[in-house]
């Protein structure tokens, strides 16, 4: 960043820049979350499962999102880890109301815990337990239960329940991923 | 957030097996109360929303109460009773209209029933027989025949969502092909025993064979055209499964061993259970082009295998009676299981996950590939050829001469050996006795430990001797003469002396030790010490 950029940032006249990975089995609603958060004139009705990766921009108060939103197709699931570089910050979108695959997220959040150019980074990563309104959706609670959350000791971690149809529960999560760039501890 | 310390508290991952990495354990309810069998398993988009239901044509507990139940996830979102027990469940798409929901067949007595969206839609029955009139009173309940097996067969096209036909396998000995649309029969074809399991390729219009594994141990393979089987291959056992892996027929018999077929009836392989096999279902893992056969064992594993090859073994609690692999709810490779007790397993596989070979190398041996440097023929081989070409039968009779005498020598040398007691093993029935020596250390001063063994059963033997001979220049011993102790049978007695050296050469020689009886010149066994060279002096 050059001088002028961090004046412009530090005056509010520019937002800082964050580039975000949306990841998630297929059909949790990851496009849905972010078409949510787009502003309202440039949101689509109608949303089609994403084929390899799409990008997508929106803004908070302070920060300037651009996200990383990834197919979360069985085959197109290895193409997640090329962007893990880029990444600096994850959301991770879990189908509460889907048990049987419960241990599919497990096993891909796994996956992206353990990898190299994750392992070792204090990136932050934000879980959205989403179809909160389906009857046979699981809590928040159970989800980072079943997830095994607690074990994620080494980066910042936050659940948020959420149902992305009606837009419920998404603003809590970016103001937590906002509040954390602000923090003085971590820089995003 | 996270409060709860366990990692898993219900349900997932109870069954977790670290031996077993290719799998996620996404369900285990051993209460599930399904009882059911492979045929009457499957899994079908059934409402056209993507998400895979699975179809179970339960027989209920001890065949008591059959119904149909379709789970979603581990849930079972309908049940409806039948009214007899089911014989197989396929789901086929019967026309060509959108949105393209597939239609639930269930077999069950002597009807079919179609449900479309899962209401019911049609009743097929099976024609009645021509009864014979004389006795058309008596018999007409007994004369009415029951499907036994069914299979969906692929009307026109081979695409994955084609329009399929119903294949049916009845009592009577026949096999039926039904219209998609209207449930006529299309085909009838007569087998010379009940089929019990059915495997088909190819499509009705155009060209399709037709495998039955029927009752009299026999499986039957018919063609278009054929009203009559065309091969047939005898099995040594009652088939338990049957299952097509690209063109290869796997049968698996009560002999507890699976068996490959070519569609000729040429068999190819068999490989051995280390149990029972009670059930088989096909394993097909779209994106990695893989087709492998599972089977459930009745020592509670399941084995997959590629043809002979043995990919991976499943352990699970209760011995699995069902067994089938696809689609369900959104996951591509799914695993179900339902066991004896009527528990539900569902797995996961891993989608990094690779069915490798584990050691047991299919084809020839690498070293079968690998080329020897043969030498050129040089002129005295061809030499040595021609003269064997020419005087073969003289060459063959002087190495048998040779052999002869050699035989011959041999005989005499071991005659010999017994009369002067030469061997360290004596036979004789009133001394049978072992002798076996052993020396140590490294010079001059050698021990030599003489173990003697009894080897009577019940007699002991009584006023033995040892005696060395040895060159005196050479070696000296305290006590060239040793009087042996009563030899308890069974029993090792080690006796020792010491032998030092006297040569400061390094010559080393034999001594030779004689088992005698008090009063007997001729020795009853005898052992040859070979001596090792000293070193101690050698380095001196």
């Amino acid at each position: 960043m050059g001088l002028l950029d961090r004046l412009s940032v530090l005056l509010g006249l520019k937002k800082k820049e964050v580039h975000v990975l949306c990841l998630g089995l297929d059909n949790s609603g990851k496009t849905t979350i972010i078409n949510k958060l787009k502003p309202s004139n440039a949101q689509s009705q109608n949303i089609l499962p994403t084929i390899g990766f799409s990008i997508e921009k929106f803004k908070s108060s302070s920060l300037s999102f651009t996200v990383f939103d990834m197919s979360g197709q069985g085959r197109y699931r290895n193409l997640w880890e090329h962007y893990y570089k880029e990444g600096q910050a994850i959301i991770f979108v879990i189908d509460s109301s889907d048990r049987l695959r419960m241990v599919v997220a497990k096993e891909e959040l796994d996956t992206l815990l353990n990898h190299p150019d994750i392992k070792h980074r204090r990136i932050p990563i934000l879980f959205f337990a989403n179809k909160m309104d389906l009857r046979d959706a699981v809590t928040s609670v159970k989800v980072s239960q079943l997830l095994c959350l607690e074990n994620i000791k080494d980066k910042p971690w936050h659940i948020c329940a959420s149902d992305a149809i009606k837009g419920e529960g998404l603003q809590e999560g970016v103001d937590w991923l906002q509040d954390l760039s602000t923090a003085t501890t971590w820089k995003l | 957030m996270a409060a709860a310390s366990s990692s898993d508290s219900d349900g997932c991952g109870v069954e977790s097996n670290e031996a077993n990495l290719k799998w996620l354990d996404a369900h285990y309810d051993p209460m599930a109360n399904i009882h059911t069998f492979s045929a009457c398993l499957a899994l079908a988009d059934l409402h056209g929303d993507g998400e895979y239901k699975l179809v179970v044509g339960d027989l209920g507990p001890g065949g008591q109460q059959p119904c149909l139940k379709v789970l979603k996830g581990p849930l079972v979102i309908t049940e409806s009773p039948l009214p007899a027990l089911p014989a197989a469940a396929a789901t086929f798409l019967m026309e060509q209209h959108e949105p393209r929901t597939p239609a639930l067949a269930l077999a069950s007595g002597p009807c079919v029933y179609v449900y479309k969206n899962l209401r019911p839609y049609f009743k097929f029955t099976l024609p009645q027989l021509p009864p014979n009139p004389l006795e058309q009173d008596l018999w007409n309940q007994a004369k009415e025949t029951v499907i036994t097996t069914m299979t969906t067969l692929k009307k026109n096209l081979a695409d994955e969502d084609a329009v399929s036909c119903l294949v049916l396998g009845t009592e009577n000995k026949e096999l039926l092909v039904l219209d998609p649309e209207a449930f006529t029969i299309l085909t009838k074809m007569s087998l010379p025993s009940v089929p019990v399991f059915l495997e088909v390729s190819g499509q009705f219009d155009i060209e399709f064979r037709l495998a039955a594994a029927c009752r009299n141990g026999n499986i039957y393979i018919l063609r278009r055209d054929s009203k009559h089987p065309k091969y047939c291959i005898e099995l040594s056992a009652q088939p338990v499964g049957l299952i097509r892996v690209h063109r290869v027929l796997v049968v698996g018999s009560t002999q507890d061993s699976l068996h490959g077929f070519t569609h000729k009836g040429k068999k190819l392989w068999t490989v051995q259970m280390p149990a029972a096999i009670l059930t088989m279902n096909l394993l097909e893992q779209h994106s990695r082009g893989l087709q492998a056969v599972m089977a459930g064992l009745a020592n509670g594993e399941v084995r997959i295998y590629r043809d002979k090859a043995l990919l991976n073994v499943i352990h699970t609690p209760d011995a699995v009676t069902s067994l089938c692999f696809g689609r369900y709810g959104r996951e591509d490779n799914t695993l179900i299981m339902t066991t004896r007790g009527g528990g539900l397993i569902i797995k996961i596989l891993k989608r990094t996950a690779v069915f490798a070979e584990g050691g047991t190398e299919v084809g020839p041996p690498p070293a079968q590939a690998m080329k020897l440097n043969v030498p050129r023929k040089t002129r005295l081989y061809v030499d040595q050829t021609l003269r064997e070409r020419e005087a073969g039968t003289a060459m063959h009779r002087a190495f048998q001469t040779d052999l002869y005498l050699l035989r011959l020598r041999a005989a005499r040398a071991y005659l010999q050996a017994l009369e002067s007691s030469l061997s360290p093993v004596s036979a004789t029935a009133r001394e049978p006795l072992k002798l076996h020596a052993v020396v140590q250390g490294l010079g001059p001063t050698f021990k030599l430990t003489l173990h003697l063994q009894n080897t009577s059963t019940t007699r002991p033997v009584l006023g033995l001797l040892v005696c060395f001979l040895y060159n005196e220049a050479l070696y000296s011993l305290p006590r060239a003469f040793l009087k042996v102790p009563l030899l308890v049978p069974g029993l090792n007695y080690p006796l020792e002396t010491f032998v030092e050296s006297l040569s400061n050469k390094g010559i080393s020689d034999i001594i030779k030790v004689l088992v005698l009886r008090e009063g007997q010149s001729a020795p009853l066994l005898s052992a040859h010490v070979n001596m090792p060279g000293s070193e101690g002096l050698a380095a001196a």
